[in-house]
């Protein structure tokens, strides 16, 4: 072993330091939510082009995989030919990625008309949670173009989460299937209110649960929608969130629980719209 | 030196695909640890103090981009750094066992790790579920990211350890 010249920390000390800082930040960052923004912040500016760089690859390659296969599906049918075939299906894969970059931008396109009423921002998925137990990925769009904390986002289909932190480029968004979400919903025909809350447990048969839901007649069926209520604090009114899968009576008699299945699409998650306009409340009036 | 920020380098790479190429397809299929595995191989092959400094900077840039509570993921990584690099006396060439074991053992308890701090406390009790959907899934392919991505880091930490030695035997780059 080399005998160190230079001051030397022995691990068990390095371990407490080190334990003692976690701790420490946590408590810190626990009290007051700003204390690590700036932190993050630089953070942001660091690791988003790396995760837009490497992202851009992926997308590209899945994409050229996509085609890929037609390839292998021609090329058996028509082995002479192959070299035409080649020289086709390079146009063909590249047509095919235009023609699935158009779909979905059409789809996005349908969905900002489907709610004219507000003002509409889009973005791209960049990067999603490490782990497996939260459901937040971060897009392409921040503070410097707009974004504000609490917006709402949608994709594909209808609601799919809200925006929880900004940075210049950056912003995290929390998914509706995420475990921590709930959200104030109503059932869009008795406009009677209810919650609807992401599960994990739930989320594995891709569906949210959703309770409190009064509803004496039986209106609500299954099928029926579920949009964000206007008494939310954090979500514009009238989002559609989902559709109800199956419904039961609670226990107390009053009211009716059970699940929904998300009308946006999580699975294939690649652009997204911010709605722009915040939901009016009393703090935040000018 | 060299050597630290290479391995840094590598962390920081881990954490880019973990958050990108890894989750390509959906929320609801599960990846593997990444971040865990290097934090892990670091301390087994190197020892304590530089698993616990590594663990801490896997930790802290999670934290800094996805994390909830600011600290929360430095401190298991850092946890788990210095937990395999107690058995670093026992590392030897081209073993694959213990330091697997350490992989998939170290994966468990920090899902555990997450549970306990942000679902159990929220009243999510059925730890079964988690356990069967989330933790066995994500500890089966982090095993199996684990047997490809520990062999690399090895080449890359014997490449490495080899150059600083004929650096400390040369009369003339003597640190």
């Amino acid at each position: 072993m080399k005998k160190k010249l230079h001051f030397s920390i022995r691990s068990r000390h390095l371990l407490a330091v080190m334990v003692i800082l976690c701790i420490g930040l946590m408590l810190l960052s626990f009290s007051s939510e700003k204390a690590a923004k700036p932190l993050r912040s630089g953070a942001g500016v660091v690791v988003i082009p790396f995760q837009k760089g490497v992202n851009r690859i992926g997308t590209w390659f899945s994409e050229q995989f996509a085609g890929f296969q037609s390839v292998k599906a021609l090329s058996e049918e028509n082995a002479e030919l192959r070299a035409q075939v080649d020289d086709l299906t390079a146009k063909n894969s590249e047509l095919a990625q235009m023609q699935g970059e158009l779909n979905r931008l059409e789809a996005l396109y349908k969905l900002d008309q489907e709610y004219p009423e507000y003002n509409k921002v889009a973005a791209e998925v960049i990067s999603k949670d490490p782990g497996n137990w939260y459901s937040t990925f971060v897009i392409n769009k921040g503070s410097e173009d707009g974004i504000k904390k609490d917006m709402n986002v949608l994709a594909q289909g209808g609601l799919i989460g809200i925006v929880t932190e900004t940075g210049g480029h950056w912003a995290t968004v929390r998914a509706i299937i995420d475990d921590t979400s709930a959200i104030s919903a109503m059932a869009s025909i008795t406009s009677e209110t209810c919650i609807v809350e992401g599960s994990l447990t739930s989320m594995n048969n891709g569906k949210i649960r959703f309770q409190g839901l009064r509803d004496p007649d039986g209106q609500v069926v299954e099928g029926a929608s579920i949009v964000t209520s206007n008494i939310s604090e954090n979500y514009v009114s009238g989002l559609l969130i989902g559709y109800v899968s199956d419904i039961s009576l609670d226990s107390n008699n009053l009211t009716k629980s059970g699940t929904l299945i998300p009308a946006a699409d999580f699975r294939a998650l690649r652009e997204v719209l911010i709605i722009t306009d915040l939901k009016q409340t009393r703090e935040n009036e000018d | 030196m060299k050597r630290k920020l290479i391995l840094a380098a590598l962390i920081f790479l881990c954490f880019i695909l973990q958050t990108t190429l890894f989750k390509m397809s959906s929320f609801l299929i599960v990846s593997p640890n990444l971040l865990l595995i290097i934090s892990c191989a670091i301390g087994f092959m190197q020892g304590k103090k530089e698993g616990i400094m590594a663990g801490f900077f896997a930790g802290i840039i999670t934290d800094l981009t996805y994390g909830r509570l600011f600290g929360r993921y430095a401190l298991i990584y850092l946890l788990i750094g210095w937990f395999c690099g107690r058995y670093a006396n026992i590392y030897f060439d081209e073993d694959l066992k213990v330091p697997l074991a350490l992989i998939s053992g170290s994966d468990l308890v920090f899902n555990l790790y997450v549970y306990l701090t942000g679902f159990l406390f929220r009243g999510r009790l059925d730890i079964g579920f988690y356990l069967k959907n989330i933790m066995l899934p994500e500890m089966i392919w982090t095993f199996l990211v684990g047997i490809v991505l520990y062999r690399i880091l090895y080449v890359i930490n014997h490449d490495l350890v080899e150059k600083e030695k004929e650096g400390r035997q040369s009369l003339w780059i003597r640190e």
